[in-house]
């Protein structure tokens, strides 16, 4: 029998939760992890996991080594550590009043449980294996009318190869709270396996940044699920730049009315890098708004996908949703696959979804050129214009710079091999 | 020495004729206008002069005081000293006006051996320039031609010209898209140019704009051949009787 993830990254996961009692939720979630996603699945046909499962991988030993400390530049007011997937409390700050964190104990571990099980993120590998092997369910939560003006910060770091790393994060915002958070994934290892659950209850706000960028070697499969009530608000952009193959999937469920969703994100890819942006909206209730603008910027022999569905349920009325996502090609080995997706069984609905995928555009071009703009340049102006937009649109004035360095240290990379006289 | 020679151009597209053997010779504070009817290749030699991919000569010769401009990109052609102004000013969301211009600007200072300016000393300069164009100091905060109104965009074109300096300026129907206020401060902008150091070639489908850019010469382009040459006085005759008659007698 061929030795793979799928019958040895089960196997070790099972091997792993064999020590738990028998009513923990590890044993609950284990036992639903009997399958990885097979390329013939709708959803997995763009991003296969071919060459994750000839590697051999492990769930991180709770005791494995400490990495060296990375030298993130910290932007926030307050950070958060989770180092192997493990929340460190001795490295992370004080919060602020009206913010909590715990980790959750074991009847609370179940409910939660059972929350993602509820969802679509039931049979997605992240949800099964990160409950089975998280070293625990950690919840941050903002207390009811606390509007917290500090930007949190929260670091996923660690990772040792030939494994794989589960941090497990429950963001809770109650009754009228509002929220800004960054949070920033630079694993080494080889397999990361973040899974969140954010609920965002009454008249609530969160301001959500996410950069992935871990190390070239490894694979994120990230997994959200998003539960927003009445006249709750959600600002989430997303920045893949890093990692060999990176796919971060969304479900988020409107289901109080008058919520308002804006999904956006930027992915970067160059050498053989695999980015995926996979969302699915369900629009369960009247009058609330979904907003997905999305990017990619692709080089060397990369491939970008955006997979978008929004689905409007049969009451739904006056749901507002659109979606747009862009690529640009900038080597003639570079792909770019995008899918939106719309079902929609109400009538009184505004919904709309385009898709392009190209180069850059020759008006432009030369309108530069003629300009005594070398080519080069040019190329690299309208690169950064086709992202400078999107960044300006989605993210805080005060974190604009930040987000834009961390866009032009991956374009850097990229364009080098593309780009003779890169400036 | 002409400033500007094209020599028997002659340029297909799409495996049509356009260009049929264009030869103009322009001197040093001349101001020629190239007059046509639809379809005459008028935005083609723009094109062509201007270096745009695809627009490549089949015959002939271009020589920019008297360089050769075959071998040239466009960017090469323009840092030379080669401007060309628009019909369809380009949009670039999210590319800032004055970050656009000071690239533009110190890719030809730098080119032809002056400083590059620092970002203040351009700022400074632009707004300068800007205001002599009535150009308001917003615009220049905007997105190039994002937003702007058709003046706007025709202000933002000769502003560019202004401050590049360029040896040749080739204005691709500059009129086009403007009110009669837009086109005087156009004009008076172009006008304000106009010196012995360089030279103008004024495209245009009307006699309109000759009233406020009066041109030294008046050549009349029509289905890729120069059939007329003449003064200020070909423009009038163009205005009275229309381009058939000329056409014909060619």
């Amino acid at each position: 029998m061929l030795h793979n993830i799928k019958d040895n990254y089960i196997t070790s996961v099972n091997n792993y939760i064999k020590n738990f009692d028998d009513k923990s939720f590890r044993k609950l979630a284990g036992k639903d992890f009997k399958s990885w996603p097979d390329p013939l699945e709708e959803t997995w046909r763009l991003s296969r996991l071919g060459s994750l499962s000839r590697k051999k991988i492990e769930p991180i030993s709770l005791d494995a080594q400490e990495p060296i400390m990375s030298k993130l530049n910290v932007v926030g007011s307050n950070t958060i550590k989770f180092i192997n997937g493990a929340f460190r409390k001795d490295m992370s700050s004080n919060l602020p009043k009206g913010v909590s964190l715990i980790e959750l104990n074991e009847s609370e571990s179940v409910t939660f449980l059972s929350k993602i099980k509820n969802s679509n993120l039931k049979n997605h590998p992240s949800a099964n294996a990160s409950l089975s092997c998280t070293p625990s369910i950690v919840k941050l939560s903002v207390d009811k009318n606390a509007k917290i003006e500090e930007l949190l910060e929260i670091h996923f770091e660690g990772g040792v190869e030939s494994s794989s790393v589960h941090p497990v994060l429950f963001v809770e915002l109650n009754e009228n709270s509002s929220l800004s958070i960054i949070e920033r994934f630079n694993h080494t290892g080889s397999l990361i396996m973040p899974l969140q659950l954010i609920e965002i209850k009454d008249y609530a706000s969160l301001n959500s940044i996410k950069v992935f960028d871990d190390s070239h070697e490894s694979y994120n499969l990230a997994a959200h699920c998003i539960i927003m009530s009445h006249k709750s608000l959600l600002n989430s952009f997303s920045l893949i730049k890093g990692s060999q193959f990176t796919r971060s999937e969304t479900h988020a469920y409107l289901n109080g009315t008058n919520a308002k969703l804006n999904l956006n994100g930027v992915y970067i890819s160059g050498n053989k890098q695999h980015h995926d942006l996979t969302t699915a909206i369900y629009h369960n209730v009247e009058e609330c708004i979904s907003k997905q603008i999305v990017r990619g910027v692709l080089g060397g022999e990369s491939t970008g996908v955006f997979q978008g569905k929004v689905k409007v349920a049969p009451n739904a009325q006056k749901t507002d949703g659109q979606q747009m996502s862009k690529a640009i090609l900038i080597s003639d080995k570079a792909s770019a696959n995008a899918k939106p997706e719309l079902e929609i069984y109400a009538d009184d609905v505004v919904c709309a979804h385009g898709a392009t995928v190209g180069e850059l555009d020759d008006d432009q071009l030369f309108y530069l050129n003629s300009r005594g703009i070398s080519k080069d340049k040019a190329r690299l102006i309208l690169i950064k214009a086709f992202l400078l937009d999107i960044i300006s649109e989605s993210v805080e004035e005060t974190l604009h710079d930040f987000i834009f360095n961390e866009a032009q240290s991956a374009l850097s990379s990229i364009l080098k091999n593309e780009i003779e006289e890169f400036v | 020495m002409s400033l500007l020679e094209i020599k028997n151009a002659c340029l297909k597209l799409d495996n049509k004729n356009i260009l049929n053997g264009v030869s103009l010779s322009i001197n040093s504070g001349e101001v020629h206008a190239i007059m046509g009817p639809n379809g005459s290749g008028k935005s083609t030699l723009s094109y062509m002069l201007s270096g745009r991919d695809g627009y490549e000569l089949e015959s002939g010769e271009i020589l920019l005081d008297g360089q050769s401009l075959s071998d040239m990109s466009a960017d090469e052609r323009a840092r030379s000293g080669l401007f060309l102004a628009f019909q369809y000013p380009v949009e670039l969301p999210g590319v800032g006006a004055m970050s656009f211009l000071r690239e533009a600007v110190n890719s030809r200072r730098k080119f032809i051996g002056q400083e590059e300016f620092d970002h203040l000393a351009f700022v400074k300069e632009a707004r300068k320039e800007a205001s002599k164009m009535f150009v308001k100091d917003e615009m220049l905060k905007r997105a190039v031609n994002v937003g702007f109104s058709g003046g706007e965009k025709k202000k933002f074109e000769i502003l560019q010209m202004a401050m590049l300096k360029p040896k040749v300026s080739i204005l691709d129907e500059t009129d086009s898209g403007l009110d009669v206020d837009a086109l005087k401060i156009v004009s008076d902008g172009v006008n304000a140019q106009r010196s012995d150091d360089n030279a103008i070639v004024v495209i245009t489908h009307y006699q309109r704009l000759l009233d406020y850019i009066v041109p030294d010469f008046v050549h009349i382009l029509s289905e890729g051949v120069i059939i007329k040459s003449g003064g200020p006085e070909l423009a009038l005759e163009v205005e009275k009787n229309g381009y058939a008659g000329m056409i014909n007698a060619a």
